[in-house]
């Protein structure tokens, strides 16, 4: 009985090791195929076939990439409340990101988005290009444009597009490096982007 | 393991006492120059061709700051102090990075953050801060942590073995003591090293013409800043005079002491430079401080900003502080910030930012027609902003439609 025991234990736990291991896994975001994104209302579907990564920059966001990891990445922000931050905090005392409120304009998001990147990489190379009005989950938002150098001494290049929904923020962004990955893969973000809907 | 923190604890501060205000002891001038060095032996030739590789990626980095005026003007407050021989074994990068930092290689590479250039006040402050890392460089520190970090792992590695063959439980437990006394040992030797640099630094300056009394300062503003930083985030006050087991450097607090005492008193009148820090870093500071202020450092951003307006508040500075006052967004906030805008205005009437950032508070506190004038003039003084074609839509063309 007590063997029985044991070997069931075994198998419970290689069954929910690999359960963890599948959950954690990259995922396939198959072309045609609409899905949910960042656990939100917001739904995309591709017009080609993109990855999403397993690892999350925070509880409201995920992650897509066509050829890997800081190459060219597309997150999701999905339904961000007023007084949270876009992205996980590393330290909520002692390294808070900047919140998300309900004073915060269309104008100011870019600020918002710039706030958060220097905070969280230390970094002071960043700039703002260009915002401008513009037409997301149907909705009146705004796209802007940036640049900045990562702690890897690359310059990136990036465009996001957001909107405020109810008081909750839904954005996407697109960064990739300055050198060949951000004009490659921009209009394959902008298909993308152009496919996202509200429920 | 508390016995062990508790000895290594105790060492440091005695010898922080060594060199507290009792000991009045003023730091020895540096010894004379003996010419250029070269690197001796495998291991330091080794360090010397891996900074050479790090430095020819450093020297195209896109994160340096180029401007020849600026970097003139560094290297010139080094060599004031270290002296025009010494000087020229070092090759200064200004890089555009948000800390209050800086270092030196060994084989003469200084990195000086712009977060550093920041917080210094004047001359006086900057050269000490730089004859400190000259020190490191002068004194070969990194080749002797380097070995210092080899003999400890290679005797760790060794006691591992010996302490697996004997199969008891003292040995695991001599062992663990061990570890914890050369672990505590080699952070020890780390900030006894930052202690000889201060030493050779002070010396420096005692040497120098500038007043060797500004480099206390340098950690007294560093402890006002971190409390702010703290107080502001609701966390305890920092402990300035206690040693972390694993901290690399001495506690701020017995750095002043001992800064402040190794000065030379007779230096006392001589000036220190602050007119020339203010010129040289006038076109520049804006930029520092917009970079510190996007950081998310409510408290410690706020105190820069004050210590920076200590000789007189300008247009930047109320600009910066209202940019900071708006980005964390309480109603009282904004409330502080338009004041504080209305104040840049006032000083610098066609400073295009601040009249973004007044029209958008004034927005944000129900002040409609006031914000939308104040839009429409930034859109005025810059049509062809990066966000005009947003602003816009908040101010309609004639900046007075409600």
């Amino acid at each position: 009985m007590k063997i029985f025991r044991g070997s069931l234990a075994v198998a419970v736990f290689t069954l929910w090791a690999g359960l963890a291991s599948y959950a954690s896994a990259n995922g396939l975001r198959e072309k045609g195929q609409s899905v949910s994104v960042a656990k939100s209302s917001m739904s995309v579907t591709p017009s080609r076939d993109w990855n999403q990564l397993s690892s999350k920059p925070g509880k409201k966001a995920e992650t897509w990439t066509l050829d890997g990891e800081q190459l060219n990445d597309v997150t999701w922000y999905g339904g961000i409340a007023p007084g949270e931050a876009l992205i996980r905090e590393t330290s909520k005392k002692r390294k808070p990101l900047p919140k998300f409120t309900r004073a915060t304009l269309l104008v100011e998001l870019p600020e918002l988005l710039e706030a958060t990147y220097r905070s969280e990489k230390g970094i002071a190379t960043f700039t703002v290009t260009g915002s401008k009005p513009d037409h997301f989950l149907d909705q009146n938002g705004v796209r802007f444009t940036y640049e900045y150098i990562d702690n890897d001494d690359l310059p990136r290049k990036g465009e996001a597009r957001a909107v405020i929904v109810k008081g909750n923020l839904f954005m996407v962004t697109f960064d990739a490096p300055r050198l060949f990955y951000f004009d490659r893969s921009l209009e394959d973000f902008h298909a993308l982007s152009d496919s996202a809907k509200l429920s | 393991m508390r016995r062990a923190v508790t000895f290594v604890v105790g060492l440091c501060l005695a010898s922080a006492s060594l060199a507290a205000p009792g000991g009045v002891k003023v730091a020895p001038p540096p010894p004379p120059y003996v010419g250029a060095y070269q690197p001796r032996g495998v291991d330091e030739i080794g360090l010397w061709k891996e900074n050479d590789e790090d430095e020819r990626v450093l020297a195209t980095s896109p994160m340096v700051i180029r401007d020849e005026a600026l970097n003139t003007y560094v290297k010139g407050v080094l060599c004031s102090a270290v002296g025009d021989d010494r000087c020229k074994s070092t090759r200064i990068y200004i890089l555009r990075t948000p800390v209050f930092n800086a270092n030196m290689s060994p084989n003469g590479t200084m990195r000086v953050f712009t977060g550093l250039l920041l917080r210094m006040h004047n001359e006086a402050e900057l050269a000490e801060v730089l004859a400190h890392e000259f020190g490191h460089f002068e004194l070969r520190h990194t080749l002797a942590r380097f070995k210092a970090q080899r003999s400890a792992t290679d005797l760790l590695s060794w006691a591992a073995v010996f302490a697996a063959m004997s199969n008891s439980y003292s040995a695991r437990s001599n062992f663990d003591s061990l570890q914890l006394s050369v672990y505590g040992r080699l952070y020890r030797f780390n900030r006894d090293e930052e202690r000889q640099a201060d030493v050779f630094g002070i010396g420096f300056l005692n040497a120098s013409k500038l007043r060797p009394q500004a480099a206390a300062n340098v950690w007294r503003n560093s402890m006002a800043e971190a409390t702010a930083s703290a107080s502001a985030r609701g966390l305890p006050r920092p402990k300035f005079d206690q040693i972390a087991f694993f901290a690399t450097h001495p506690p701020d607090a017995e750095r002043e002491m001992t800064l402040s005492a190794l000065a030379l008193p007779e230096g006392r009148t001589r000036e220190d430079g602050t007119d020339r820090y203010q010129r040289a870093m006038a076109t520049w500071l804006p930029l520092f401080l917009d970079d510190q202020i996007k950081l998310n450092d409510f408290g410690g951003s706020d105190f820069l900003i004050n210590a920076l307006a200590e000789g007189g508040w300008t247009a930047s500075l109320w600009l910066a502080r209202g940019d900071l006052y708006r980005a964390r967004g309480n109603p009282r906030d904004l409330v502080n910030a338009a004041e504080f805008y209305t104040n840049a205005v006032g000083l610098n009437p066609g400073l295009a930012e601040a009249h973004r950032g007044l029209g958008l508070s004034l927005l944000k506190t129900g002040r409609q027609s006031d914000g939308q004038a104040e839009l429409a003039r930034y859109l005025q003084l810059k049509p062809d902003a990066s966000d005009a074609a947003m602003i816009r839509m908040l101010a309609p063309s004639n900046g007075n439609d409600r």
